[in-house]
């Protein structure tokens, strides 16, 4: 009998059980059966395989009551998180929304205004289109100007500090 | 089945707690077994476990109710602990029971010594410690084929491998183990 055989037998017995019954199966099965009659270390090696597999299941390895709780406790404040987090990131395009709708209504006031203002001095449209540009822009360059300001400032305390 | 796994992906894309405080009880034993049985460690097993549950919460969505739940579930815990063990050493998965740590203990029953308890235990004791000398590849192939009674299609899903090496990986497995049944390995 050449090895071959011996390792086939041994896969076989392995792998008992572990796929659906097919035509294949029965007859590798009465092969099997042929070749255990007649062949001890092939069914020795069954007999471990069967006391292994017996063993295998019944390694007591068992998850503890604290553990499962502790960890049902830790997934639903996560759970609770996640749904804050959730909620928060539907507040962003809300309000986006709102700041744009408010940006735009008072945009088209102030410009019923400047021109309001307009017709009153009896100045040229281009005049107070100007001063409402002028007006809209006026935040942004402020701001401009102080950052400016405050980086010359810094920039003249850093040279008298190295000069 | 099919419907047990579209009602599961169902709360899971709802992130429902109590769906998931229920597959927390049912697959305990199950999961924490294939921890412990991958990562060689209690200690570790249980940090993962929380973990897994933890990324079961997060990516609950990616669940494909087409399979069933248990596989996926051990595939996003083996994939953690694969994660894990990168961060620890850059090595696979092999080098987990090389410390000296037990891992497969398994206590005292606690009853009286009759012979054929005593014999049986000893040899449950020598295949546990047989399994901590196994690869971890061979350690998970056996775990998931005869403790939690996967199929082969089942196995090679959750680590990824070919039919042919799940197969290959339990026939080596229990052959690596014949020794420690004997005792001869000790």
């Amino acid at each position: 009998m050449n090895t071959d055989a011996h390792e086939q037998a041994r896969k076989l017995i392995a792998l008992a059980g572990s796929e659906e019954p097919s035509a294949t199966d029965q007859s590798s099965n009465a092969w099997l059966a042929a070749h255990l009659e007649t062949c001890a270390s092939c069914r020795s090696f069954a007999e471990n395989v069967g006391e292994t597999v017996r063993g295998l299941r019944a390694i007591p390895i068992a998850a503890e009551r604290s553990l499962v709780s502790t960890t049902q406790i830790t997934v639903r404040r996560r759970a609770l998180e996640l749904q804050r987090q959730k909620e928060r990131l539907w507040l962003v395009p809300v309000s986006c929304t709102a700041v744009a709708l408010c940006a735009l209504l008072s945009t088209a006031a102030l410009w019923r205004g400047f021109e309001w203002l307009g017709t009153r001095a009896q100045l040229a449209s281009s005049v107070w289109q100007v001063g409402f540009l002028v007006f809209c822009l006026m935040p942004a360059l402020l701001v401009g100007i102080l950052l400016l300001a405050k980086d010359k400032d810094l920039a003249d305390h850093t040279g008298s500090y190295t000069g | 089945m099919a419907q047990d796994s579209t009602e599961i992906a169902r709360g899971l894309r709802r992130r429902d707690p109590d769906l998931l405080d229920r597959l927390i009880e049912q697959y305990q034993h199950r999961l924490f077994r294939y921890l412990v049985s991958l990562t060689g460690h209690r200690e570790l097993a249980e940090d993962l476990f929380q973990e897994t549950w933890i990324r079961v919460l997060e990516r609950g969505h990616q669940f494909n109710d087409r399979y069933a739940f248990g596989t996926w579930l051990f595939a996003v815990a083996r994939n953690l602990v694969i994660d894990h063990m990168r961060r620890k050493q850059p090595a696979s998965l092999d080098g987990l029971l090389n410390d000296g740590e037990t891992a497969f203990d398994v206590p005292a029953t606690g009853q009286a010594s009759a012979w054929d308890t005593t014999l049986q235990r000893e040899q449950n004791e020598h295949i546990a410690a047989g399994m901590q000398h196994l690869p971890a590849e061979y350690r998970e192939a056996l775990v998931l084929r005869f403790q939690e009674g996967m199929s082969l299609v089942e196995i090679a899903s959750v680590a990824r491998v070919p039919l042919g090496t799940v197969k290959s990986r339990i026939y080596r497995g229990l052959s690596a183990l014949e020794p420690w049944l004997k005792g001869e390995a000790l």
